[in-house]
């Protein structure tokens, strides 16, 4: 080609490259036929409603933008969660806008496989089937349902009893048997009490999970950090005793690790150390010489041979215990089922009785909803009965029993029933997950944010949920259907369910009509009246009780933790625990993205399962960190890259539940690994519990398989990251504690990112001005428990690329906001974490290297990054010394319909851009519209980022550093203030406050 | 060389090249006819066909509603809204109703279908305008978006970063990228 031709065809093509060029991308514009009266095209609406992600109803706002829901908030005024909500409440969007979820009813056909069918059609085959096996008891329908509130589950009793069949069966993976076996052992009823721990100055817990999916982890996150936090120069005691380092165990003061299943020993130890200590004079004779004679062999040495705990790390618990005012013991976990488990828990309430003989730190007035699930032995026992004798039809409403029983169980028997002809089994589910896979007619009904219904996640909570969003499809809700198809238009209790909602609903939140019961309540979320504070009545405990806790406790899987130090041989059998996961809860969060690609707040692997394990176990079996292991036991076989940390016993395995999916979707279909498949099909016969443990042996393989770990590093190194003060130091130094001076790591004082912080022999640059607002946030890591929920918000609220399994092996996670957590070098059980985020400093490091000026200074002191500035250097990034800008390898995708969760107040960043924390622009900006509006200066606390909003603890404050009088100006004059790094002279507006130890 | 010899060679030279000369010419009438059509021709100016032929002259000019009326949104919300097609029949089951073009708003209404109306202001995916600040700090709807009491059909239109920048500069009004337009 000639050069001349070469210049024309160039011209040529860059003209029609720049004529291409136009940012048109909508051309039609609807309008609406008519107008609604709730929706106003650019502003928002809030719907008050019920989280439904787990059985612990928290009361959440969800944020409406023309008609569909874009963000979910905690609602404030829900006496649970008081305006938190938790990662998995966050993602519950992701299930709304799943991609793969079901948008049609599907039947099987004769080969196997599923053929879209419409609505009508679907209602037209379930009216034939109830019809059909209407009137044969047992032999004709069952149902089985997930935790539902009290209207949903009396219309489908009241249903099913039309049709001469039996109420539904409760199923729910995590129903706490051995902690209802013991309140009925030692109360006479098995239902789930609440617990005042905010009024506890001591805790001790014995691996209930509480801040991860316990009960109700919101609420216990708030009630832990009002106990835990620093307030008036003094903290509660935390111990933890758990063969592995839960989240909440890393939140202890002391975490003892103690062999698996071996907590009932403690436990007893410690009622004789009550005991003897002359504890316990208000009990009966018969009950105090009952516990006398159980616990008599419980000597500290005894407890410490049994269960691996130091006889003087025995002691400090119980005098710490012992000389604690308000003390709280919290049973074992939701799946920490071992053969001892009711021991532990029952033993684990009389050392509470003992202790506090008013037990006033437990609510027993309003139970947990979760109490209705069945136990375990009683779900099997349906399922086999059903395949002795096959009803007819067969209901599963919003539960998955081929994945949640122990594949040894779940796969073989209830697949195999559920695959047989006889039933005919129909699946309301929208997700074809592992049960509706085997169903015969899966029939999608409304999720949670598209419902009208109750549920209270205690007795006495009378909350409401209403759809705050669009349907997606002619989806009918559950309620409705059952009106339809079990009654005719005479006996029809209610037209639909929403009037019957509205009937019982105005009956219990007492309001007197329609309009009242729409603005009161539905309005509010709920009737959340100030009730009366009921003195707790405690009932008296069985005095025949401690006979239960007789026999030896080290008779069962104690025993497989002790050789493996040891390294004899190589098949010798270990312990292998399956944890409740933070992340996907039971299972049911394994495809949202979100959850997967936030990383497990204690291992911060994402994506993948790890098998967790002991450097001294890995070393017997000489495994290195990612080394594919095979573990087998009697029931199943898994494979997993293993994951070396202290947080663990030697000698046992534990992996997070809730992934290996067969199905459920892209995200979570063969994500991961299924820890259940190791799991016995049998259940704990002294609770009806499933087993969460099993004795198992381990092979390495000789393969690696790469984790998505996001930590980079667990060691500080010796920087001045995450920093830690003691109680002492606190309380010592009252008013003036000593001003740094320096110009290194460790004497370098707080550079305030204002004017103030110049100083013209240190900066190059001259101050910044602000313009009436300087922005700047408090960290305190004394209050974070490294839950995660503000990560989970900030993608929710930013549009934040989720990047997948393979981007994120390449270090190319888009997080704004991650927990950061590191472990003390000489004593790696000391866990601290830290919200890592952009510092929005004022000398910022990031702005001086850009060449096109894309991160820039605002007046209102804020880093703005410019995307369509952005030429992707990746200057920035390189020169950030807090690693908190990400770059936009790619454009992350989000598949239809998930892409109607983005925010439409947040650019949506293409590919070669850069990006990072904005404090929530939109929130500041919505803040300065509101105060123009009204014509005043934006008001202290009125700007809540998205991470600070949805912090069950209070971690974060935000506000204006100019403002003297602000909350966060207050807090950076904390003793514990300090910035991360500041000898750099970055002068950062995240201002963090130390963590607050106490060795006990 | 005299005036007939070059006449005649000129001739010739043209005759020989008449093909290459034709399409020279042709080309030349074929731009400027396109020149005309695109920019000088009096339709040009107005904006694409909508599916009802709507008049902002007749409305907002001749009938003097306020823009308000129709784009209610505008002072309270970041986007101006449409209106509702029970809106266009507040008036239209009265006036014209049978006027075969407000038979369509009528069919439109009665088959539950939104109107498909064209696009006329562009503004870039980035930009996070607000009318409801505009409109708050008494900037008139004419001072961006034209004369459109004048016009039948609205022409399209692309605002561009150095309109807002101008304006913005004038008025002394927020320069900060963030704080006032980017998110």
């Amino acid at each position: 080609m000639k050069r001349r031709t070469f210049l024309k065809l160039a011209g040529i093509g860059s003209l029609s490259v720049a004529a291409g060029c136009t940012s048109r991308p909508e051309n039609t514009l609807y309008s609406l036929v008519r107008a609604p009266h709730d929706m106003v095209t650019g502003e928002v609406r809030w719907y008050a409603s019920v989280c439904r992600e787990c059985p612990a109803g928290c009361g959440i706002l969800a944020k409406a933008r023309e008609g569909r829901a874009v963000k979910i908030e905690g609602n404030p005024y829900h006496p649970v969660n008081r305006g938190a909500i938790c990662m998995r409440g966050q993602a519950a969007l992701q299930g709304l806008y799943n991609p793969d979820r079901l948008m049609a009813p599907k039947i099987k056909g004769h080969d196997g496989t599923f053929k879209d069918i419409s609505f009508e059609m679907a209602k037209g085959i379930l009216q034939k089937k109830v019809k059909g096996a209407a009137g044969k008891a047992e032999g004709g329908i069952r149902m089985v349902t997930e935790t539902t509130g009290e209207t949903l589950y009396e219309l489908f009793s009241d249903a099913l009893g039309r049709s001469g069949a039996l109420k539904p069966l409760v199923l729910e993976p995590f129903a706490y048997e051995s902690l209802r076996a013991a309140h009925k052992a030692a109360f006479g009823d098995e239902a789930l009490i609440s617990y005042r721990m905010e009024g506890a100055d001591f805790l001790l817990c014995f691996g209930a999970d509480f801040l991860e999916t316990w009960l109700s982890p919101v609420e216990y996150s708030r009630k832990f950090a009002a106990m835990h936090g620093l307030e008036e120069k003094r903290k509660g005691r935390f111990f933890h005793v758990s063969p592995v380092q839960t989240l909440t165990a890393a939140n202890a003061d002391l975490w003892l690790g103690c062999r698996p299943d071996t907590e009932a020993a403690v436990a007893m130890g410690l009622i004789k150390a009550a005991l003897d200590w002359g504890r316990g004079e208000h009990l009966f004779d018969e009950l105090k010489h009952g516990l006398s004679r159980a616990t008599a062999a419980y000597t500290p040495e005894k407890v410490s041979e049994e269960t691996g705990i130091a006889v003087e790390d025995f002691n400090r618990l119980s005098n710490g215990l012992l000389e604690s005012r308000w003390p709280l013991v919290l049973p074992t976990g939701s799946a920490n089922e071992g053969p001892n488990a009711v021991k532990a828990d029952i033993a684990s309430i009389l050392l509470n009785y003992i202790i506090n003989p008013t037990l006033s730190l437990f609510d027993f007035t309003g139970p947990q909803r979760v109490t209705t699930a069945a136990p375990r032995a009683e779900a099997d026992q349906f399922f086999d009965t059903l395949s002795g004798r096959p009803p007819e039809l067969l209901l599963i409403y919003n539960a998955n029993p081929v994945y949640g029983f122990p594949p040894a169980r779940g796969v073989e028997a209830v697949k195999a029933m559920l695959e047989k002809d006889a039933p005919f089994v129909v699946a309301f589910s929208n997700f074809m997950d592992e049960t509706a896979a085997v169903a015969d007619l899966i029939f999608p009904t409304r999720l949670p944010l598209e419902m009208w219904d109750e549920y209270g996640g205690k007795e006495g909570i009378y909350a409401t949920l209403q759809p705050a969003t669009g349907l997606l499809a002619p989806v009918p809700h559950i309620g409705d259907l059952f009106l339809e198809v079990f009654y005719s238009a005479e006996n029809r209790p209610a037209a639909d369910y929403k009037s019957l909602l509205m009937r019982s609903g105005m009956e219990k939140a007492g309001v007197r009509s329609e309009r009242e019961w729409l603005m009161d309540v539905i309005r509010v979320g709920g009737s959340f009246k100030e009730k009366e504070p009921v003195k707790a009545n405690a009932p008296q405990v069985n005095p025949d009780v401690p006979a239960m806790l007789s026999g030896p406790v080290s008779d069962s899987l104690s025993d497989y933790g002790n050789g493996a130090a040891s390294g004899e041989t190589r098949r010798e059998t270990l312990a292998f625990l399956a944890l409740p996961s933070i992340r996907f809860f039971d299972g049911r969060g394994g495809n949202r993205p979100w959850l997967c690609e936030i990383p497990d707040p204690m291992t911060k692997v994402a994506w993948n399962t790890p098998a967790i394990l002991h450097p001294e176990t890995a070393a017997a079996y000489k495994l290195a960190q990612e080394d594919l292991v095979e573990i087998e036991s009697e029931w199943g076989k898994l494979h997993a890259p293993v994951y070396i940390t202290a947080g663990i016993q030697p000698g046992v395995i534990a992996m997070p539940m809730g992934q290996g999916h067969w199905g459920y979707g892209r995200y979570a279909d063969q994500m991961g690994t299924n820890p259940l498949i190791l799991m016995p099909p049998h259940t704990n016969p002294e609770s009806g519990g499933p087993i969460c443990a099993a004795p198992v042996t381990m092979v390495k393989r000789g393969r690696r398989e790469r984790l998505a770990n996001t930590d980079g590093s667990r060691s500080q190194h010796g920087r001045t990251i995450a920093l830690t003060t003691s109680i002492e130091e606190v309380t010592a130094h009252d008013a003036n504690h000593p001003v740094k001076h320096g110009l290194t790591m460790h004497d370098a004082p707080i550079w305030m990112p204002t004017p103030e912080g110049y100083d013209k022999h240190k900066d190059f640059y001259p101050a910044h001005e602000h313009d009436g607002y300087r922005w700047a946030m408090t960290v305190d890591l004394d209050r974070c428990i490294g839950c995660g929920a503000c990560a989970a918000a900030c993608y929710a609220e930013n549009n934040v690329g989720t990047v997948g399994i393979e981007r994120m092996l390449e270090g190319r996670e888009m997080s704004w906001l991650a927990i950061q957590r590191y472990m003390d070098d000489d004593h790696p059980e000391r866990v601290i974490f830290l919200p890592m985020l952009c510092q929005h400093c004022d000398n910022a490091p990031c702005e001086s290297v850009c060449p096109v000026y894309a991160p820039h200074h605002s007046k209102e002191g804020l880093n703005n990054q410019i995307y369509n500035r952005c030429i992707g250097t990746r200057f920035c990034s390189q020169n950030c010394p807090y690693k908190v800008r990400r770059f936009n390898w790619f454009s992350w995708q989000w598949p239809e319909p998930l892409n109607l969760q983005l925010n439409p107040d947040v650019t949506v960043r293409g590919k070669g851009v850069m990006e990072k924390c904005s404090f929530c622009i939109q929130r500041i900006k919505g803040a300065h519209g509101i105060a123009k509006n009204e014509n005043r200066k934006i008001r202290d606390g009125e700007v809540v980022p998205a991470c600070m909003q949805t912090c069950p603890t209070g971690v974060f404050t935000f506000g204006n550093l100019l403002d003297e009088k602000s909350r966060v100006r207050k807090m950076v004059e904390d003793q514990r203030a300090y910035q991360i790094l500041s000898y750099l002279n970055t002068k950062p507006a995240v201002f963090y406050l130390k963590k607050v130890t106490q060795h006990i | 060389m005299d005036i007939r010899t070059w006449l005649k060679n000129s001739h010739t030279a043209v005759w020989q090249n008449r093909g290459t000369l034709f399409f020279t010419g042709l080309t030349a009438v074929l731009v400027l006819l396109f020149l005309y059509l695109f920019y000088a021709v009096p339709a040009a100016s107005v904006g694409p066909e909508q599916p009802i032929p709507f008049s902002h002259r007749v409305h907002a000019g001749d009938k003097a509603i306020s823009c308000e009326f129709c784009h209610s949104y505008v002072g309270r919300s970041a986007f101006p809204g449409m209106p509702p097609v029970e809106k266009c029949l507040y008036c239209h089951e009265y006036i014209i109703k049978n006027h075969p073009e407000i038979q369509k708003e009528h069919e439109y209404f009665n088959t539950n279908t939104p109107t498909p109306w064209a696009k006329v202001s562009y503004i870039p995916e980035h930009v996070f305008f607000k009318h409801i600040r505009h409109i708050k700090k008494g900037v008139a709807c004419q001072e961006c978006h034209g004369p459109v009491e004048t016009q039948d059909r609205l022409p399209q239109r692309t605002f561009l970063m150095e309109f807002c920048i101008t304006c913005h500069e004038e008025r002394g009004a927020n320069m900060g990228c963030w704080l006032s337009c980017h998110n």
